[in-house]
């Protein structure tokens, strides 16, 4: 077949239709590690579902949860559910929110006179109408763009999109650190809301006059397709293949437990010696380069990691502690120290997953 | 709210890590400004507060 038109709408000069066009991490709320689809109501501030972080003054306001309801085309949304009928605060914000890393936003170019106008959309729903609102903010928030859009019709998903001109002030990181943030606001009060569709030298979390979810006692409030790209328009959601949104967030967080949910024989991630009757060390590697020497976290040691040994017949125990050597960990591999019930000094032994009966039990983060 | 921990392997110190204990979870860090933990640590510091002393012995 011989190519004889161009169609001049499938070019831009402005978007890019290639590569990692949508800055935004998990925008279809696919990747729920820390709490596999559980609604959780957060007593403080707090990461949720991949990449999105809940955040509020007053805990226990909201429930945040992977749901299934979602728009065409998409699996997955972020549910919030108001927990009471809360006046927030003239200094209080609550909200969620995804900090873009700086690498993957430096093309953006701001804080420079070459500042890239981008695109911000998504598909939103609520039990609630009218005015909502968000911003965009630099590392310091000491940059802020307030932004508001409109819910006509309860309990609809509906396609919302706003085009921002690239911010020729204030310091954007360009590094590991916070690029970008990207902040939905639930309940803003007065003095912490800007006027929507301005840059300013303000930290402002929230739109002047947007409504409050957390004010209405079981509101909800749905969002999936989260988009933003470089473009003073809206181009169509970027899907990426799971295991590629998988890995992205593991950069930021990476759950130490079986995919397949299975403990035993072929669980096995990390291998090392027991130096004592007490303890063990094992090396173990990240699936992929995180963004900084992570922390560790333990929610629960009990049936989370086991170490063992195989003569035969594979003996294990039960890990009681776990923490990363600081001193020889990085962001691709580290050297795990285990406590607990071990063997023999010296016996060489491995990590494997136990059967967990609490999500999460333990993990490791890099998170903005 | 913070302490911290050495790490031995043997009667040897081999590592130091900073632990919060929020009560549901427990999470450990070294030094290392790039991570937010640390950076909430030391903004837990500036504001005057003191976190226990590691234990000198493993």
């Amino acid at each position: 077949m011989t190519l004889t038109t161009v169609n001049a709408g499938m070019l831009d000069t402005q978007a890019q239709y290639t590569g990692f066009k949508n800055r935004i991490i998990n925008p279809g709320m696919v990747i729920d590690q820390r709490n596999a689809g559980a609604s959780v109501t957060p007593a403080a501030a707090t990461y949720t579902l991949d990449r999105w972080y809940a955040f509020m003054d007053v805990g226990s306001k909201f429930s945040v949860q992977q749901s299934t309801t979602a728009p065409a085309g998409f699996t997955n949304s972020m549910l919030i559910t108001s927990t009471s009928a809360y006046t927030v605060g003239a200094g209080e914000a609550y909200g969620v929110r995804q900090m873009i890393e700086g690498f993957n936003a430096a093309d953006f170019g701001w804080g420079t006179a070459n500042a890239q106008t981008v695109t911000l959309s998504f598909k939103v729903r609520s039990s609630l109408t009218g005015t909502f609102g968000g911003v965009l903010r630099n590392s310091a928030n000491n940059r802020t763009y307030p932004f508001t859009y409109t819910i006509s019709a309860a309990n609809t998903f509906e396609d919302k999109s706003v085009t921002i001109a690239g911010d020729t002030s204030g310091t954007w990181l360009t590094t590991n650190g916070t690029g970008i943030g990207v902040v939905f606001g639930i309940g803003v009060g007065s003095t912490i809301s800007g006027p929507a569709g301005a840059w300013a030298g303000t930290g402002y979390w929230g739109a002047t006059g947007a409504t409050s979810v957390v004010g209405t006692n079981g509101a909800t409030f749905y969002i999936t397709g989260v988009q933003l790209e470089k473009g003073s328009t809206a181009t169509s959601f970027d899907y990426r293949p799971y295991g590629t949104e998988e890995a992205l967030c593991q950069r930021y967080c990476y759950m130490f437990q079986n995919p397949t949910g299975a403990s035993g024989d072929g669980s096995t991630f990390g291998a090392g010696y027991t130096d004592s009757s007490s303890q063990g060390v094992y090396f173990i590697t990240f699936p992929v380069s995180m963004r900084t020497t992570p922390s560790l976290t333990t929610v629960s040691t009990a049936n989370a990691i086991e170490q063992g040994y195989y003569n035969g017949t594979v003996t294990t125990h039960n890990a009681t502690s776990i923490s990363l050597i600081s001193n020889v960990s990085s962001p691709n591999s580290a050297l795990m120290l285990v406590g607990g019930a071990s063997f023999s000094n010296g016996t060489g032994a491995f990590l494997r997953y136990a059967t967990q009966s609490i999500t999460p039990c333990v993990f490791v983060s890099a998170e903005l | 709210m913070y302490l911290i921990k050495n790490q031995y392997l043997g009667e040897r110190i081999v590592g130091q890590v900073i632990i919060k204990n929020d009560g549901d979870s427990i999470t450990s860090f070294g030094e290392n400004h790039d991570n937010t933990d640390y950076q909430a640590y030391l903004a837990w510091l500036a504001e005057g507060n003191t976190p226990e002393p590691a234990d000198s012995t493993p």
